[in-house]
């Protein structure tokens, strides 16, 4: 179902930590009853700011945060939140759970697919990539997507192309 | 004295202390209940989900690791259910398992084997392609880890953050794709890493050292005690009796180490094999020729050698740690009792830092015997202290010494050495069990002796404590004795030839 | 027996209400009386009032609130906790979500009742990650009762101390179990704890701990200012009360419904929600989210949506997420899908679940393939009757149960994809 791949690792090279964020993990380190709980917090923060999570900023974690390496892969790893390869500028999060599955989202991810092709066939990268993710639980608005951050509910094999194009035009601007 | 519950285990009351899980008691009353992740030195994971156990009253089976026996609970191992779900929770374990046992060290002591012939049994009904895992991975310096056979009972995981404290494995991803592992590309470096070799209930772990070794029935394994350091951990000793070799140690629970041992015991079987052992006894003749000869020749030229001496002032003794006070006993009464020398020194470590302590098992002294060599010193009305050193002997102008040399020449990184500095005096008879005790030419007598699994006797360890060597292996070499027989066949010949 | 068809709104009383998740809104229309109100009663007496209500856990299991509160050991000093399980994700519901939209302060309210009602000082609210507008509207909400004296070290003058801090999951379906939850809120992989011991005696940081759905204890406020008997009033005499319904599928109005429970099945789809889209008809209904059993078009007549009456049909209430499943739908499809789910998101710790999720997956990914064999059937039902009550938590038992249900109530529709797909 979803092609969340825990095990695929990116060769780009890791994007350092800025201060902002240094100081975003020292807040999380104090703020829960134990420090381990800083962990997947920490995470996201790193993830947000940089795009994905590298095994340098897991050594980093470890060395300068004294948030235990094993433990911080173990989450890393275990949560499908988290990503460990550059991710393209739009991931798009498709739901292909069983509403949205019955109201079409296999065709809109289709559609997707093809989209990213086309660039592909003309050696371009496209700037989505498409994944199929776990129930978003916005059933009433299925087929559900999340193209990044940004929720988009009832997404038909009608209306996607113009969704993309929206963020295809936003790309140059970027 | 403490609190106990009766509860009844398949139909039998059974008492135990209060906290008692029924998986404890089932143990203390050889029931068998099939389980993967409990074991007795860790904390209860419940996660293989093997060892279901009916409760009467209860709508559920329920996990015995997990379950405090109380009073009038009415346990059963063996209902139709209980049966049904151990094989069945077998199943689960092995539909991904790659059944590879041809090629598997863990053949022949593998829970998975065991169960199918206990609780298994069945038609498999996995008819679809397993999921692939990562394999020969090196993940510690006898360490090698094939991730398709582990099953993810995490007892290699608990055992790193219980035990070692070094919190070195994880368990990565999630569902049927978690792996065990460590952080990439690092490596488990700690002094109890084999361990994890015999709490793998599977052949996920395997031991580098035994890898590919030997199958494991064709092994014999007897009770001993570990000769590496002043723990006196409890050990079984595998070895082959047919070809006379030895394979590997493996813990034993006992009062000294719990359960574990650390990975330098596990190597005191690698001195005890034939190729590096002396095999027969040498002498060296009127002319400076060297021989080999048997044990009765050795002794006889041994006796002579006292003979023309005066013993009290002439012979010196020099004592390694590494053996029994039983035959330090044999060794005082007959050299100092009856012969009256008083140069008795002891061979220790120079280097050695006798009261340091990793604070698990490993300690500083590399001797498994020095409070029994000091309590049989002073008993013989010596000096019984550390200090009584080896130098002592070289210059104490000896016509004779003894030299009995430790058992493990690789706890003593100065061996080598010492046996140069010895070999510079007049004439010594090395009691070892070192081949290359006899290589070096300057050699002029040597006695082969038996190792501690071939003896029977007792270890001191360091808090006083005994440990007992009483299933002796067969000796490999057939002239290898120990300090008792030896003397006591020295006593014999002195005797026979009138000197007393 | 209460009233089963009078539609009442508790915690989605703010639905529409212009400003809905403002604090002033909230206060303005009665916000936090039912905190002022508990501050005048003994804690022991907050719990006996829940009890009485007959409230139960809104997150699926259906666990008398009250009762589990009451499991708290009372003369323990130390910290102890009050979380709100936000991390909505069990495939079909929206409910949660819908809460926090309509009005966040519903649910600290009934967190700090809660908390004072067990001695405890400190909460969390537990959001999935990717609910990145209602994390920011939760949080809102937390700075703004700091700001007005509802959460901090001094409540409205009590001396009662309340916390609460926020904390997102990572997408994992498991830390919807209460101590998956706990797992992951101190940092770890979210696998569930064993028990014993339970939450209420050793929860998070092995301390005594109340889980409860976000639904639940929205309820709380309501049910201290207006008193169980008013709670009685509404819902069947065993399940007490309103709860969400979250309508999805080809229904004219899919969406959320707080109904009193015992509320007829068939007037919420065809009167409620418009019945269906032209050209479809119902093919078969999920009534409490993936996990629960499926029930055929049939087996909705007359049937009332109460803890009881869909027990009785072999399914379960769970968490109110009713799956309209229409005839477009293929039931080998759809037991592909839930059957990938739980694979996906099975924890991996105990053997039955871990195994049997990849195995049910593995066959399904087989028969569509085409290589499916007349016997997976069978199999797929012994496989999961076999992972059903094995294993600490109960994502082995919501895996088994949907497949079992499918296979037995729709056997012939997938046997006959197998062959066909064997000819193909």
């Amino acid at each position: 179902m979803s092609e969340h791949n825990h095990n695929t690792k990116s060769n780009d090279p890791a994007p350092a930590f800025t201060p902002a964020l240094r100081k975003q993990i020292e807040g999380f380190l104090t703020r829960y009853e134990t420090k381990r709980s800083a962990i997947l917090p920490a995470l996201h923060a790193i993830q947000d700011e940089l795009g994905w999570i590298a095994d340098e900023h897991v050594e980093i974690l470890d060395k300068e945060f004294g948030l235990h390496r094993v433990q911080v892969r173990e989450a890393l790893t275990f949560y499908s939140a988290y990503r460990q390869k550059k991710p393209r500028q739009f991931n798009i999060q498709f739901c292909n759970n069983i509403v949205c599955c019955m109201l079409g989202a296999n065709d809109v991810i289709g559609k997707i697919k093809g989209h990213i092709k086309k660039f592909e066939e003309k050696g371009k990268e496209s700037p989505f990539s498409v994944e199929g993710v776990p129930c978003m639980c916005v059933c009433d608005g299925a087929p559900a997507m999340l193209v990044n951050k940004d929720r988009h509910l009832n997404v038909t094999k009608e209306n996607i192309d113009s969704i993309l194009e929206k963020y295809a035009s936003l790309k140059s601007g970027v | 004295m403490s609190e106990t519950v009766t509860f009844k285990l398949n139909g039998k009351d059974v008492t135990v202390p209060k906290g008692t899980t029924v998986m404890e008691a089932a143990r203390r009353e050889n029931v068998d209940i099939p389980h993967f992740c409990w074991h007795p030195g860790l904390s209860v994971a419940g996660v293989c989900r093997f060892c279901m156990v009916k409760v009467e009253g209860r709508p559920k089976l329920e996990i015995a690791c997990n379950l405090q026996a109380t009073n009038g609970m009415d346990v059963k191992t063996d209902t139709d259910e209980a049966k049904s779900a151990h094989k069945w929770a077998l199943e689960f374990h092995l539909i991904n398992h790659p059944l590879d046992c041809p090629i598997c060290d863990q053949a022949g002591e593998c829970g998975l084997q065991d169960y199918y012939m206990s609780v298994g049994k069945y038609q498999s009904q996995m008819t679809r392609p397993k999921v692939l895992k990562p394999k020969m991975l090196d993940v510690g310096r006898d360490l090698v880890l094939d991730t398709e056979r582990c099953i993810l009972c995490s007892r290699c995981v608990r055992f790193e953050e219980e035990v070692t404290k070094t919190g070195a494995l994880g368990i990565f991803d999630r569902g049927d794709r978690a792996i065990i592992g460590t952080y990439p590309g690092e490596k488990i470096e700690h002094n109890y890493q084999t361990n994890l070799v015999d709490i793998c209930p599977v052949g996920a772990f395997t031991s580098r050292d035994f890898r590919f070794k030997q199958r494991v029935w064709f092994l014999k394994d007897k009770p001993a005690v570990c000769p590496g350091c002043s723990t006196g951990c409890s050990v079984d000793v595998y070895g082959k009796p047919e070809t006379r070799s030895y394979f590997r140690l493996k813990p034993r629970k006992g009062e000294a180490n719990g359960h574990w041992m650390c990975d330098k015991g596990r190597h005191m079987y690698s001195h005890l094999n034939q190729d590096v052992r002396l095999r027969t006894a040498l002498t060296t003749d009127a002319q400076g020729r060297r021989k080999d000869t048997n044990f009765a020749g050795a002794i006889e030229d041994l006796g002579k050698r006292i003979a023309a001496v005066n013993p009290a002032t002439d012979v010196a003794l020099l004592v390694s740690a590494q053996h029994t006070s039983e035959e330090y006993k044999s060794l005082f009464d007959f050299f100092v009792g009856e012969l009256g020398i008083k140069k008795v020194f002891q061979w220790r470590e120079p280097t050695e830092k006798i009261d340091a302590f990793d604070g698990l098992l490993y300690r500083g002294d590399h001797n498994a015997n020095t409070r029994g060599l000091l309590n049989a010193l002073k008993e013989a009305g010596l000096a019984a202290n550390l200090k009584n050193e080896f130098d002592a002997a070289a210059s104490s102008a000896a016509k004779v010494v003894i030299a009995i040399t430790p058992e493990v020449p690789t706890t003593f990184p100065s061996f080598e050495q010492q046996l140069e500095h010895l070999r510079e005096l007049d004439f010594v008879s090395f009691w070892t069990l070192a081949g290359s005790v006899a290589d070096n030419k300057k050699t002029k007598h040597a006695i082969p002796m038996k190792g501690f699994p071939e003896k029977k006797g007792t270890f001191i360890n360091h808090e006083g404590k005994a440990g007992k060597l009483d299933s002796p292996f067969p000796c490999p070499v057939a002239d290898g004795r120990d300090l008792t027989e030896i003397v006591a066949a020295l006593k014999q010949w002195r005797h026979s030839h009138g000197s007393r | 027996m209460g009233d089963t068809l009078t539609k009442v709104k508790i915690t989605t009383a703010f639905e529409g209400k212009p400003n809905a998740r403002a604090l002033k809104t909230y206060v303005d229309n009665g916000g936090y009386a039912g905190l002022k109100k508990a501050f005048t009663m003994q804690p022991g007496q907050i719990i006996d009032e829940v009890k009485a209500a007959g409230l139960r856990g809104r997150g699926g299991a259906g666990f008398p609130t009250g009762m589990k509160w009451s499991f708290v050991p009372k003369d323990d000093k130390g910290p102890k906790y009050i979380i709100c399980n936000n991390d909505e994700s069990e495939p079909g519901t929206f409910k949660d979500r819908y809460i926090v939209e309509c009005n966040p302060h519903m649910i600290l309210e009934g967190m700090i009742i809660a908390g004072f009602a067990i001695g405890a000082n400190k909460g969390y609210i537990y959001t999935r990650y990717d609910f990145f507008e209602e994390i920011k509207w939760l949080e809102t909400a937390i700075r703004e009762a700091y700001d007005a004296g509802f959460l901090g070290d001094n409540i409205l003058g009590t001396g009662f101390k309340f916390d609460i801090d926020h904390y997102a999951g990572a997408g994992a379906y498991i830390c919807g179990e209460e101590t998956g939850l706990l797992s992951s809120l101190e940092g770890k992989k979210g696998q569930p704890k064993l028990k014993p011991p339970f939450p209420a005696i050793s929860g998070y940081l092995h301390r005594p701990t109340i889980v409860n759905n976000t639904e639940t204890l929205a309820a709380v406020p309501w049910i201290i200012n207006h008193g169980a008997a008013a709670h009685k009033t509404m819902g069947t005499e065993k399940s007490p009360g309103t709860k969400l319904f979250c309508l999805s599928g080809r229904v004219k109005r899919p969406g959320v419904y707080e109904l009193p429970l015992g509320y007829p099945i068939e007037k919420l789809i065809n009167e409620d929600a418009g019945g269906m889209l032209p050209g479809y008809t119902i093919k078969a209904c999920i009534p409490g989210g993936s996990s629960a059993p499926i029930l055929t078009a049939e087996e909705l007549k007359g049937l009332t949506l109460d803890y009881e009456a869909i027990t009785a049909k072999g399914s379960m209430l769970g968490s109110g997420a009713i799956m309209i499943i229409d005839d477009s739908m293929s039931m080998v499809e759809l037991l592909k899908v839930t059957v990938d789910f739980y694979h996906h998101e099975s924890c991996g710790q105990c053997t039955p679940c871990r195994e049997g999720t990849g195995w049910l997956a593995n066959i399904m990914t087989g028969i569509m393939a085409g290589e499916g064999k007349k016997e997976d059937l069978q199999r797929m039902f012994e496989i999961s009757r076999n992972m059903e009550g094995k294993t600490i938590c109960a994502l082995s038992d919501a895996a088994a149960m949907p497949t079992k249900s499918i296979v037995t109530k729709f056997g012939a529709e997938i046997a006959d994809f197998i062959e066909r797909g064997k000819r193909a």
